[in-house]
């Protein structure tokens, strides 16, 4: 892997990134417009024009300003084909930074260099983590996967976001209140997500928690050798995803590995109350015994009670069928607002009702079929919905409730691994037993 | 050193000198300037004055002392490093700043006063940096050469005489830097130290220049 050649720290480098970013997408809009005039419209390429200069500038930022663009990616609403699948490969093209460096933040961290702690320590990084790099290491025996933390990443989080927030606001026509509603939420999350030695507690807790759940292994942490930039933990097998799939794996192990992705979700979102919100495909490695590794568990969202109460509620369908029931649960959750006109409600409720049946629709069957590419073309659809609903542009206020950003991210990231591994699920869900209960 | 330890006081001139160098350091940091003299000085330090002249001829030489045995400590500190040998010349001069920066920390109030009346390293060199400059710019040139053994660093007539210069200004560029890094834990300079050596090291290996050089040459005796 090649070292990258520069970070930009300073924020006004940053700055100066995402102006030309600015000034480029500007360019491309320009371009989309003066054919339009010439008679060919071709939003698409516009679309996948932006998407790939917004990327550049954002993968050049690394840390959390990609996090905030994976995020973005994730969530339905906001972000329009193109762009999700652009930035789906972000995690994989940070680089690496030199090994001195490495040994410099584990003199300050855990008060002696690799050297002296493990048998033995990879110099060059093996892979590389959004906000930090995979090192392999050998003790006593044992294979350990050494994640180090980029220096500085936490301090610029805050500084990062708030040049993001009115630039992509811009970029992707976003509202400067639809924003914030969004980058708050992220920025509590990402702040979590420096600190390794919150991930490895966390680790402990839900591997714990999910040991009864067959198919999933997880790795043995060690605190001893972690600190808040430096996570050590046991060396899985298995391959990436896409890796994985050049195999060619059996429709049999593809069903099978799906099925416990399943299980592992709705086993914490339902039984723990709290989720692994990041079911990115790196954060996977998967087996041809129809097994998966789970390796990282830095994004965790916790429900709150009266949150979960309420939003489950959108995935029985005697409650959203009921006309009465889903408008009073959608005043609950802040999707309708009492300012809003009589024609406003009922218009967003007609969307809102198309979009959480066509979101939900894999819990009101008992099996599902995540192969099927129309589906997934009609979930991408919807974010050109929100994107050409004039009344829904109009209205400046944020809706839907904040803790829900993480479970859009949770849900929309499980349906694109379950989708790329064409797998078929029993969706036999728990939710209806704990709601019921 | 430590006084509360029972053993006889061994008159080593190591040990006076070092003596001399912490009493100086401390002098300035309580009162931010020098000693008013060095009669003055011995006779708080409980030495003649002869016996600091053994050492030194006047404070500068004291605080210059101060800068040379970090370098030393600090070179001593990564050779230590077992994985050091096997370092490329990149990362050798990675791992000294590092260290460098690190085990300046402690003696940052120091440095500071030591630099107080320059605006900038590079403008105007200090007579404190003097003797460590002899020590640094012969550890660079080991460094270079090294680098021109191994490949890291291209060969090119008279130019890489120069290197060891480059590489002190890169020194005093950083050190500069550091001087003025509010960053939490400095982490600011880490990210100078990253980018300049790498920015160093991808103008001393053999890229496009060499090969226009070369190209260039090659026309010239063509005619």
């Amino acid at each position: 892997m090649k070292e990258q050649d520069r970070i930009p720290t300073s924020r006004l480098e940053r700055t100066g990134n995402f102006l030309k970013t600015g000034a480029k997408v500007g360019g491309n809009y320009l371009k989309h417009y003066s054919k339009k005039l010439l008679g060919t419209d071709n939003t698409e390429e516009l679309q996948r024009e932006n998407a790939e200069d917004i990327y550049d500038a954002l993968s050049k930022l690394k840390g959390s300003a990609l996090k905030v663009a994976q995020m973005m990616s994730m969530d339905e609403g906001v972000l329009p084909r193109a762009y999700t699948e652009k930035f789906a490969q972000a995690q994989y093209s940070a680089p690496p930074l030199s090994y001195p460096l490495v040994v410099k933040t584990f003199k300050s961290q855990l008060g002696s260099s690799p050297s002296e702690l493990f048998d033995s320590f990879s110099k060059n990084a093996v892979a590389a983590a959004s906000i930090g790099q995979v090192h392999r290491a050998g003790k006593d025996g044992k294979k350990l996967a050494v994640k180090v933390q980029y220096p500085g990443v936490a301090s610029s989080i805050s500084s990062d976001l708030k040049i993001v927030r009115p630039i992509v606001g811009t970029m992707l026509n976003i509202s400067t209140s639809e924003m914030n509603h969004y980058l708050q939420e992220v920025e509590e999350r990402l702040m979590e997500e420096t600190d390794y030695k919150l991930e490895l507690e966390r680790s402990v807790i839900i591997s714990k928690a999910c040991e009864t759940i067959e198919g999933l292994e997880f790795p043995t942490y060690y605190p001893e050798y972690s600190a808040e930039r430096i996570l050590t933990m046991d060396w899985l097998q298995g391959q990436h995803l896409s890796e994985f799939l050049k195999s060619e794996p059996s429709q049999e192990i593809r069903d099978k590995i799906g099925q416990v992705l399943w299980e592992f979700y709705d086993f914490q979102i339902h039984e723990l109350r709290q989720v692994h919100a990041d079911p990115h495909p790196g954060n996977f490695l998967f087996r041809e015994d129809g097994t998966i590794g789970v390796i990282d568990f830095g994004c965790i969202k916790e429900f709150r009670k009266d949150f979960y109460d309420h939003y489950f509620q959108l995935m029985i369908p005697e409650v959203t069928n009921n006309d009465q029931a889903f408008e009073s649960l959608l005043f609950e959750l802040d999707f309708l607002l009492k300012a809003d006109s009589p024609e406003e409600v009922a218009h967003f409720k007609k969307v809102y009702f198309e979009v959480h049946h066509l979101l939900a629709q894999p819990f009101f069957v008992d099996e599902f079929d995540f192969s099927d590419t129309h589906y997934f073309a009609r979930i991408y659809a919807l974010s050109e919905v929100y994107q050409n609903d004039k009344m829904l542009r109009k209205a400046k206020a944020a809706r839907g409730p904040r803790d829900a950003i993480y479970l859009n991210r949770t849900y929309f990231g499980l349906y694109s691994l379950l989708h790329k591994l064409g797998a078929r699920i029993q969706t036999k869900s728990r939710v209806r037993r704990v709601l019921e209960h | 050193m430590d006084s509360n330890t029972a053993t006889p006081e061994i008159k080593s001139s190591d040990n006076v000198k070092n003596r001399i160098v912490q009493a100086y350091k401390e002098y300035v940091l309580l009162n931010g300037t020098e000693p008013p003299s060095i009669f003055a000085f011995c006779k708080d330090l409980g030495i003649t004055e002869d016996v600091f002249y053994e050492h030194f001829n006047h404070f500068g030489q004291v605080a210059a002392s101060f800068w040379s045995d970090l370098f030393s400590n600090v070179t001593k500190e990564i050779k230590s490093d077992e994985a050091y040998p096997d370092y490329s010349v990149r990362e050798k001069l990675l791992s000294f700043y590092y260290a460098y920066f690190e085990m300046l920390k402690p003696h940052r109030s120091f440095a500071l006063l030591s630099f107080k009346d320059s605006v900038s390293l590079l403008k105007r060199e200090t007579q404190h940096l003097k003797e460590m400059k002899k020590d640094f710019k012969l550890w660079a040139t080991e460094l270079v050469n090294e680098g021109m053994r191994n490949g890291e660093i291209a060969q090119r007539p008279k130019v890489t005489n120069g290197y060891d210069n480059i590489l002190w200004l890169q020194f005093l560029f950083l050190l500069n830097f550091w001087r003025k890094d509010e960053s939490r834990g400095f982490e600011r300079t880490d990210a100078a130290v990253e980018k300049s050596v790498r920015f160093g090291f991808d103008l001393m290996e053999k890229n496009a220049l060499d090969s226009a050089f070369d190209f260039g040459k090659f026309l010239f005796q063509d005619k």
